[in-house]
């Protein structure tokens, strides 16, 4: 119905009622617009029967047509939304005029060009590996994969490094108006910028500090774009750079799992080593401690022994020293008393006996006629 | 009569209307952002290059435009086979951003971008198969802010080097000075030149693989040998700390020993001073309850104390 609400200029009698009407009255005044203005006009369409029958009339009539389609066009298009991610950045006679934010707005048709660009969207560009995103053939072509991984060390060995930079818009202006194509400057400048920093580290020391090629490679290739824009508004701000991937080429990784091997190897045997002394060591301490513990031992035996020894002495010595002889004498009697019943065979000698001294045959008791005095104990 | 007049008066004016918009059509052009224009008469340029956008007007029909990129834009070099000085084969790619400064010479030197793409490969890789070839491989991979502290302990000397005397960094920006000095002459400004990819060729590559897997195979018997050392290394120290441990001990036990003798020696001293005839007394008989013993023959005379009295009751004794 609104096509019909738009078409007012050669007047409008009757109100269509169904859509097949409307077609075949549209076409019926169209008909009539273009053919011979000498033909009368046919009824309900004679608003203007006295009009001079000039050549340019109809000439007139297309042109009013078609300005009417540019004004319709143009009402259409000077509306613009811009959706909440985006910003509209606006050209007036193809020069920068303004940027508008998310929204419903306006602009002069025909004369203002509008541009969308989205600031918040995260834009990512992979380096010497592409995501296995369906439809994706680049994961195949294993020689631009190659080539754009393969990077020379300081040591002038080569190394295998995929990593991601991901970056945003930062000026719309900057990033529509000054570099031609910006994300291939930024394939470009990142490839260039990781392998001079790879070429000034040695493979070692890559390997353990990916987070430190990282940053040197986002700090350096933030100012190679910001270099290429004016100063003040670069057009895109590296968010990350990350490393995925820092390996030794495939050829040479049997290689780098020896020495990883022989890392373990290494690490295997001093703690076999290790292992030893914790079960040497810790005991012969303790071994030591009973040795010294012992030798403790034997001091206090040694000098109680002694201190008990003299105690007694000391005791019996003062005793002794009121009755010395007796005591002496006590003592002796006492001590042959306990000796004897021990004693095999006691022979007691008599001085007098002036004979020399009879055959005695130790062993046999019986034999033993010759022995003046014997005492055959027990 | 008067309606023909009327008819031509319209007539003009329909045609001076559909002039002044055909004119005003051609003759206003609209420059946006990011573009430059030539003006050329009859092919020949007219006046300088108009660089800032906007609208702009030109004689209709007679004047067209040539419109150029004013963005930066960029060069992306063919892998190039170029030998070192030291006669090594490297792949090298390089990149440049250049824009186009004067629109007009840019117009008759080289007319369109892709002409201009070529131009610069002429100049640049000409200039850089130059340097390349005067400067050592690890001047190509080093750049002039390379420092020991990103070398690592493990790599073979005879690789560490040294700082490059010119460097990567100083090679290309020598590079963008010859290769600037030439494209003013076809309108453009080169911004600058970097070396994009280096890499070995493919037999090369092969060679330094293998001088790879050599080097591997070295750190890891190193790595082995300094384990089988460590090993040995804590054995060893696990011997001495036994020995040190265990003799100390003794040592200690030894010396208490020796003063708890003295200790006691200096007790029974002091003790057994005060009569030595009783201790002697007393120890002999306490050593003769100790040493006789069974299987023992004793021969007592009858004169000795204890058998004394089987022969008298006299209590002297004629000893």
């Amino acid at each position: 119905m609104t096509n019909q609400d738009q078409q007012p200029p050669w007047g409008k009698k009757h109100k269509p009622q169904t859509p097949e009407e409307v077609v075949a009255q549209l076409i019926n005044k169209l008909q009539d617009f273009f053919t011979d203005k000498k033909n009368p006009p046919p009824p309900g369409n004679g608003q203007e029967p006295a009009r001079p029958t000039s050549p340019f009339a109809n000439i007139g009539k297309l042109l009013t047509v078609i300005l009417i389609i540019i004004v319709l066009q143009g009402v259409y298009s000077s509306f613009f939304k811009i959706a909440p991610s985006e910003v509209g950045v606006i050209l007036r006679f193809g020069q920068y005029s303004r940027t508008t934010p998310s929204g419903l707005h306006f602009k002069i048709p025909y004369i203002d060009k509008l541009y969308k660009v989205d600031v918040e969207n995260i834009r990512m560009e992979e380096f010497g590996f592409r995501s296995r995103t369906p439809g994706q053939q680049s994961m195949l072509d294993k020689r631009g994969f190659d080539m754009e991984s393969l990077t020379l060390t300081a040591d002038t060995n080569v190394i295998n490094v995929a990593w991601i930079v991901q970056y945003k818009v930062a000026d719309p202006y900057s990033f529509l108006f000054i570099v031609s194509d910006v994300k291939q400057a930024i394939r470009d400048i990142s490839e260039s910028v990781t392998r001079r920093i790879v070429g000034n580290m040695d493979f070692d020391y890559l390997l353990s500090n990916r987070d430190l090629l990282a940053n040197s490679v986002k700090a350096e290739l933030q100012a190679e774009l910001d270099g290429l824009f004016p100063k003040g508004t670069p057009g895109v701000s590296i968010t990350t750079v990350q490393f995925q991937d820092i390996n030794p080429p495939d050829q040479v990784k049997p290689a780098f799992n020896e020495v990883n091997e022989a890392d373990q190897d290494m690490k295997r045997l001093v703690n076999e080593a290790q292992e030893n002394y914790n079960r040497v060591i810790p005991k012969a301490a303790g071994e030591a401690k009973q040795i010294i513990e012992e030798a403790y031992g034997y001091q206090a035996q040694r000098v109680n022994d002694a201190q008990g020894e003299t105690q007694r002495f000391n005791d019996i010595l003062a005793e002794y020293k009121n009755a010395p002889e007796v005591t002496r004498t006590r003592m002796y009697l006492e001590t042959m008393k306990e000796i004897l019943p021990n004693v095999q065979t006691v022979y007691v000698i008599d001085k007098n006996q002036q004979s020399p001294i009879p055959l005695l045959n130790l062993s046999s008791p019986g034999l033993s006629t010759a022995q003046p005095k014997q005492q055959q104990e027990r | 009569m008067e309606t023909d007049m009327k008819q031509v008066a319209q007539f003009f004016l329909a045609g001076l209307v559909l002039l002044a918009v055909v004119l005003i059509y051609d003759g206003f052009f609209i420059l946006e952002e990011g573009k430059q224009v030539v003006i050329t008469q009859f092919g020949a340029p007219v006046g300088d290059p108009v660089t800032d956008a906007g609208l702009h007007f030109k004689m209709p029909f007679i004047q067209h435009t040539e419109i150029f990129e004013k963005k930066i834009l960029i060069w992306d070099g063919e892998p190039n086979q170029i030998p070192t000085n030291d006669k090594t084969y490297v792949y090298l790619e390089a990149t440049a951003r250049w824009r186009i400064t004067n629109a007009l010479k840019f117009l008759q030197a080289v007319r369109t971008e892709a002409t201009a793409q070529s131009r610069l490969s002429n100049i640049i890789d000409g200039t850089l198969r130059d340097m390349v070839n005067k400067n050592n491989l690890i001047e190509i991979i080093r750049s002039s802010d390379w420092s020991m502290a990103t070398m690592s302990e493990t790599t073979d000397p005879g690789l560490v080097g040294g700082k490059p005397v010119n460097g990567r960094d100083q090679i290309t920006r020598q590079i963008l000075e010859i290769a600037a000095k030439i494209t003013p002459q076809y309108g453009i400004e080169l911004i600058d030149v970097m070396f994009k990819r280096v890499n070995y060729i493919d037999s090369v590559r092969l060679k330094v693989y293998d001088r790879m897997i050599s080097e591997r195979k070295r750190i890891a018997a190193e790595k082995r040998s300094t384990g089988e050392g460590l090993k040995a290394e804590i054995l060893g120290t696990v011997e001495r700390k036994l020995k040190e441990i265990i003799s100390t001990a003794n040592k200690e036990a030894v010396t208490l020993k020796g003063k708890a003798d003295a200790e006691a020696t200096k007790i029974y001293g002091e003790a057994y001073a005060q009569d030595p005839d009783f201790f002697a007394f007393q120890k002999t008989l306490e050593s003769y309850r100790e040493t006789i013993g069974g299987n023992t023959s004793l021969v007592l005379s009858s004169d000795s104390d204890l058998y004394r009295y089987l022969k008298t009751v006299d209590p002297k004794p004629g000893k």
